[in-house]
């Protein structure tokens, strides 16, 4: 066949992909900060997995057993010609941690998205990431109605170390979404390079 | 002012659910010539019955991850009418994307594309592309730290 080549291979510049992954608890608002920043409407994909028998039974070629469909959303930010950067939402269920390895896998660092009013969701991010080294900041995500804790309050609840950065966010806003962001590479700077804590 | 069982269901109430359980077969419409008339395929058809392309899971899939770059090595060929999927990449791969972009575009599950995509990667139809200019971790760090705070 004809080669396409001159039509498509690309003259211009390939930028590296990398990714953040914004983790938390089911409706903690991941969806909506990914938005937020986004210079795309999010896109989503999904992943299919056969439930009864992952982790357990080899699934090649057994595919009558029961499978479930899970939504992985993703926005994107071109950081300059080089780099464009990937932020993922988490599946926010438990069970769909399977996806995980593989988001974590290479990624910059991780927000830890927590909604006061159900800390508890987000302990499982806070573990996953903490046990993976994946470096990560939790955001306080402000939900009208809920109680302001302090960052010491939800520091002891949640029982990260003191390196680990807490910040409050609005996930709705892009400026905060930003600072968050903005927050958790510095972070990841720091934490890589002891030059530049001080 | 919203009540907290309601906060609860934030996501439905606000626009797609973060999260959507659905039955087995996986959304193929957008191939299909006929609007609106669902294919229903097994993953395995979609990926020719190949096993290798078929894992739905697991980073070892031949090195192609969900942020691999590739881009189309050829046009769309007669062969490809009973491979709509294959065909649907390549239209979608003729500038440098990422499998998890091109799992988006084509409306298939990622872990199916990322198999299609090994395969073609091996049959000569994409061509994997690394990045012009590879950077190390810390530069990429500070770029994306500057980028960040230039929104």
């Amino acid at each position: 066949m004809a080669s396409a080549d001159s039509e498509t291979r690309p003259q211009e510049a390939i930028p590296q992909a990398v990714k953040i992954i914004i983790a938390g608890g089911f409706g903690a608002g991941k969806t909506t900060l990914v938005a937020s920043v986004s210079e795309i409407t999010p896109l989503s994909t999904e992943e299919v997995m056969t439930e009864a028998s992952y982790g357990v039974d080899d699934i090649g070629g057994v595919e009558h057993k029961t499978t479930t469909t899970v939504a992985l959303d993703f926005g994107r930010i071109t950081i300059n010609h080089d780099i464009v950067l990937y932020l993922f939402g988490t599946p926010g269920q438990n069970r769909f941690w399977f996806m995980w390895d593989e988001l974590a896998e290479g990624a910059l660092g991780a927000v830890v998205l927590a909604d006061t009013r159900r800390l508890d969701t987000c302990f499982h991010a806070v573990d996953f990431f903490e046990r993976r080294g994946v470096p990560f900041v939790v955001a306080v995500n402000r939900f009208e109605g809920s109680t302001v804790y302090r960052e010491e309050e939800v520091r002891e609840a949640l029982d990260v170390s003191a390196e680990v950065p807490i910040v409050l966010a609005d996930a709705r806003e892009r400026e905060s979404c930003k600072e968050v962001l903005v927050e958790l590479v510095t972070h990841v700077i720091r934490g890589r390079d002891p030059v530049m804590s001080g | 002012m919203r009540t907290d069982g309601v906060h609860g269901h934030e996501a439905a109430a606000d626009g797609p659910p973060e999260e959507t359980l659905r039955d087995p077969v996986p959304n193929t419409r957008r191939h299909d010539g006929e609007p609106g008339e669902e294919r229903f395929l097994r993953p395995f058809a979609v990926t020719a019955g190949d096993p290798g392309a078929h894992a739905v899971l697991g980073p070892e899939h031949a090195g192609v991850d969900m942020l691999s770059l590739v881009v189309a090595a050829r046009v769309p060929g007669r062969h490809e009418w009973l491979r709509p999927e294959r065909e649907a990449i390549l239209d979608h791969a003729l500038r440098a994307r990422t499998v998890v972009e091109l799992a988006a575009e084509v409306g298939l599950p990622v872990g199916q594309v990322r198999g299609i995509v090994a395969a073609m990667i091996a049959d000569g139809s994409l061509q994997r592309c690394g990045p012009s200019r590879p950077l190390g971790r810390q530069d990429i760090l500070h770029a994306v730290l500057a980028g960040l705070c230039s929104l």
